[in-house]
């Protein structure tokens, strides 16, 4: 039984260490405007956005639809999706460039987005 | 033969060409001859869930075996393991009776909350194949081969067959594979059809439970073929956005927590619990039902833009 757990162990190991040295993720840019329109189109279909800042770093971005904030952020060579109420992200912290949005769900607890500033102007 | 205890077990026997098959993948898509993606810290969260979850049956599978083997002893006939028919009577029956086990595990809380972790990764290779539930003992699916058993289905027999199951589905987790012949297509679960089980995209949602045999979905209305025009981007409706293991194995089950903590009557508790995943009192959440009617709206929209102009 041990000596079974023992080989699964360094079997995941081997395996981890394989799919490192082949570096074969998803190759991951920095978001442009285009490029974070269209991964927010499939993840709100039919949200309309009245505004969109892209994370300095490229790797998230923050929308406003209505009375919502589309939030957007990097996970591993992929993306996660949530939407606040808007007035939360406004009131988000935001410290050495960084927005700390809580995302109340346990699945997505927090996004961090780098900003030169927040609110940006006219988000207000 | 011992009708109790399976001589050999089909996913123990299979580990080694688990381990090989992921090995080819990555190999392959090293020197790009296929099409797979791996990112590390997703890899390994698969793995370490393949791992937990065979430690996890260790523990909740004796209550699982004892019913089964009681169920067994009350049973209304006696099937010999050693008749070929019994084999033919059982891969139709178990596989049948996975199609619902997984239906059951998408279309209610209470057991998406068992699987959901199946579908979380936002890839789909060989090692996704081997990301299995933890709580699965929990949510007590294995009741539903119950019945089987109690046609006097031997519980050693019951037990190979759905080892089988699952050693032929490891094979389909994979992008490598395009299209089979088209007749296999069209009789067995492929990695074509089963990328459309693992597609978040609307009108993926909810499709394709088959396990061996796509039959039944063609039978019972959820077939979803994959088309040409719309890839499949994997993973859930609501990504995770970290890879953090126990987040992974429970964040439905906290989630299921959260809600009924804030439930406001019987109504609710049995909407958080049983309804389709998303359900919410109000309807402020989405499930798969609203995401594909939002989708088809958007459809409509663009198929006919010139309406109002
Ligand atoms: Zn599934
Ligand atoms: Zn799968």
């Amino acid at each position: 039984m041990l000596i079974q757990l023992a080989g699964s162990f360094a079997a995941v190991a081997v395996l981890v260490a394989v799919a490192a040295w082949a570096k074969i993720a998803k190759p991951m840019s920095p978001l442009s405007d285009a490029r974070a329109r269209a991964l927010l189109a499939d993840e709100f279909p039919g949200k309309t956005l009245d505004g969109l800042w892209i994370a300095t770093d490229g790797r998230g971005a923050l929308a406003r639809s209505g009375a919502s904030a589309l939030v957007l952020c990097e996970v591993g060579d992929g993306y996660a999706a949530r939407h606040i109420p808007w007035a939360q992200a406004l009131s988000a912290s935001f410290r050495d460039g960084v927005l700390r949005l809580d995302l109340a769900d346990v699945a997505a607890p927090r996004a961090r987005l780098a900003f030169d500033a927040w609110p940006p102007a006219g988000a207000r | 033969m011992d009708p109790l205890h399976a001589p050999f077990d089909p996913v123990t026997l299979a580990i080694p060409f688990f381990v090989l098959a992921i090995i080819l993948e990555i190999a392959l898509a090293r020197f790009k001859a296929v099409k797979a993606h791996y990112e590390t810290r997703d890899t390994m969260a698969s793995l370490a869930m393949g791992l937990g979850s065979n430690v996890a049956g260790l523990i909740t599978g004796g209550l699982a075996f004892a019913a089964t083997v009681w169920v067994w002893k009350h049973r209304a006939f006696d099937i010999p393991m050693t008749a070929v028919w019994a084999w033919v009577a059982i891969f139709f029956l178990e596989d049948l009776t996975y199609y619902w086990f997984h239906r059951l595990s998408h279309e209610r809380r209470f057991w998406w909350a068992a699987h959901v972790n199946h579908h979380s990764s936002q890839h789909y290779n060989l090692s996704t194949a081997l990301r299995q539930t933890w709580t699965g003992g929990v949510a007590a699916t294995w009741a539903l081969w119950l019945p089987l058993a109690f046609l006097g289905f031997p519980p050693a027999m019951l037990a190979i067959q759905k080892g089988i199951s699952l050693v032929y589905q490891f094979w389909i987790h994979t992008e490598a594979i395009r299209r089979m012949p088209r007749w296999f297509e069209a009789v067995f679960n492929t990695p074509s059809h089963h990328r459309v089980h693992h597609a978040r995209n609307p009108r993926y949602l909810d499709s394709n439970y088959a396990g061996i045999l796509i039959v039944w979905d063609k039978l019972f209305g959820t077939f979803q073929p994959e088309l040409d025009e719309e890839t499949p981007r994997y993973g859930i409706v609501k990504n995770l956005n970290n890879f953090n293991i126990l987040r992974v194995a429970f964040h439905e089950w906290a989630g299921i927590a959260k809600d009924l903590a804030g439930a406001r009557s019987p109504r609710e508790v049995v909407g958080y619990l049983f309804g389709a995943p998303g359900w919410s009192p109000d309807g402020s959440r989405d499930t798969s039902a609203t995401l594909k009617a939002q989708w088809e709206a958007e459809q409509a929209k663009r198929d006919a833009p010139d309406v109002a102009a």
